[in-house]
């Protein structure tokens, strides 16, 4: 029952909308004018409340009293002109379309009333076109408001995103500096005690502390892992040409000893270049590389890295042998401090990932795992091919040489 | 034999505590002072008031968040001052901001030096800053008072 009312009442209210008559403000001297005008503007089916005035003196009252849908406005009046009703509109801040009604026009003027800011200008002799012309001012002026309404909503946006990037970056500084500090207190004092008090504490006692010191020196690895994934993307982020390459050989040498302890053998084809920030990718190919070695299994890590263009991008693997990962578990590894092994087994917070999946998809790309536990994983990502441009210089050259 | 003076400017007593503890673990004689806020700092170092007496340091360690007037002011009036800018500055504090590394060498840091949050790392900056600035690096000779 209730429903059927509301729609019946929103049927209402439509045409409600519908029927609301059209308010219009006739800046006109002739009466018979006046009149013609109406009846066509009733002929063009709108239902009609108008007001006439032939001053500038009337003209500002009634802007001010009324609420108007549209000024139509003859051009040559006595006392004044219509230009001069467009220039108080607009003096005044009133988006009212006026659309001027007048006769014969030089076509110099009518262009010129235009520019300035008429809607557009009708012919008397042709009153037949008001009511499209009309329709279709209105239908501008509510394009216009959208617009208005859109731009202030993006720029309140922008100033939202403006405040709360500075947030961040103090929440940054405090989390750098002011959290650190009663850490370090706790962390680096009960060490202070531990050594004052060696073997004067029982084996019981020891444990606790070294617990105490542990967990402080978790908490401290853990803001400076939210640093870092909160800088990704707020420091230096510019894109330049990098020879993927020279990145996988940075990170090979980055890794040297993890490298050597345990064995891995390692193997590439050769990469691209990409646009990318080049110490953004070295990270990414850093952590997967971190990752490849460090998650092994009982045999020597075998790492294969290699990439192929796909339609617009570059696909990125590394592939390994190591424990795999179970595939209900594959999208949660790319998540914050998520982790599926104790620190005992593996050490490590669960930021690697995540940072790579922040780095990839600042780039435009993606990342993602194929994987079978127990039997190794191939962390795969993309960036865009971008072309190199050497038609623009091409251009250049030849509009150097033409001029 | 040389026996180096060296103010710590630092508004945390467990800090100041732990930093002089540390200082009095080698063999190196010297002479550490210690004020809480940027005002003391200054007024030790122009010889005001209370301060009269103090000898010039060698060497400043210096906290840049303090009470009063803060470390960066401090670093800045001491480098834009013609008796007291060759005196080695180094900023020893919690701060990891790139911010705060930049600005401290921009106001004339001699050195900067995050506070590592782990005993025997602390013990070793703390060495390493001795060792580099009396051991190694000459030091501007001192006036005579």
């Amino acid at each position: 029952m209730i429903a059927g009312e509301l729609i019946v009442e929103a049927e209402a209210q439509k045409l409600h909308a519908k029927g609301e008559k059209l308010s219009v403000l006739m800046v006109e001297d002739s009466v018979a004018d006046t009149e013609l005008i109406r009846r066509e503007l009733e002929h063009g089916g709108f239902d009609l409340s108008s007001e006439v005035v032939q001053t500038a003196e009337e003209f500002a009252r009634q802007v001010h009293s009324n609420s108007f849908h549209v000024v139509l406005a003859d051009f040559n009046l006595p006392q004044w002109n219509g230009m001069e009703a467009l220039e108080l509109l607009r003096r005044e801040g009133l988006d009212i379309p006026l659309i001027l009604v007048s006769g014969a026009l030089p076509d110099i003027t009518a262009v010129d009333c235009i520019k300035q800011g008429a809607a557009d200008y009708v012919l008397k002799d042709r009153l037949a076109r008001l009511p499209s012309a009309i329709r279709s001012a209105l239908q501008e002026k509510q394009l216009r408001e959208e617009r208005k309404r859109a731009e202030h909503e993006l720029a309140q946006k922008v100033e939202e995103l403006a405040r709360s990037n500075r947030e961040l970056e103090h929440f940054a500084y405090v989390a750098s500096h002011d959290l650190q500090e009663p850490l370090r207190m706790v962390a680096t004092y009960t060490q202070l005690l531990a050594e004052r008090y060696r073997g004067k504490l029982d084996a019981q006692a020891e444990k606790y502390i070294h617990y105490a010191v542990d967990g402080a020196k978790r908490m401290q690895t853990l803001i400076q892992d939210l640093l870092a994934f909160s800088r990704v993307g707020r420091q230096d982020t510019t894109f330049a040409p990098v020879d993927c390459n020279l990145i996988l050989h940075q990170a090979l040498e980055s890794l040297q000893l993890a490298i050597r302890e345990s064995g891995a053998v390692l193997t590439y084809a050769r990469l691209p270049e990409v646009m990318a920030n080049s110490s953004q990718l070295l990270q990414v190919f850093s952590n997967l590389l971190a990752n490849a070695i460090k998650f092994r299994g009982s045999d020597k890590p075998n790492i294969h890295i290699s990439a192929e263009r796909q339609a617009g991008e570059f696909a990125f693997s590394v592939r390994d042998n190591g424990i795999g990962i179970a595939s209900e578990n594959a999208q949660d590894v790319f998540v914050i401090f998520r982790r599926l092994h104790t620190r005992t087994e593996y050490p490590g917070n669960g930021i690697g990932l995540a940072i790579c999946r922040k780095i990839v998809e600042q780039h435009g790309g993606k990342i993602w795992v194929t994987s079978r536990e127990g039997r190794g994983s191939t962390f795969t990502f993309t960036l865009p091919v971008t072309e190199p441009v050497p038609a623009a210089q091409e251009k250049f050259k030849q509009e150097y040489v033409q001029a | 034999m040389f026996k180096p003076e060296i103010l710590l400017v630092d508004d945390n007593p467990a800090d100041l505590d732990l930093t002089s503890e540390v200082l009095a673990r080698n063999e190196r004689p010297k002479r550490v002072s210690s004020v809480m806020n940027g005002v003391e700092a200054l007024g030790f170092l122009r010889h005001e008031g209370k301060y009269a007496d103090t000898p010039d340091p060698d060497l400043i360690l210096l906290d840049l968040n303090l009470p009063r007037k803060d470390g960066r002011a401090v670093l800045a009036e001491v480098k834009a001052d013609p008796l007291l800018r060759r005196t080695p500055i180094v900023v020893f504090s919690t701060s990891q901001a790139e911010f705060d590394i930049m600005q401290s060498y921009n106001l004339g840091a001699n050195s900067y030096v995050t506070k590592p949050g782990d005993l025997p790392e602390f013990v070793q900056a703390v060495e390493s800053i001795e060792n580099f600035w009396f051991g190694c690096a000459r030091l501007p000779r001192k006036e005579e008072q």
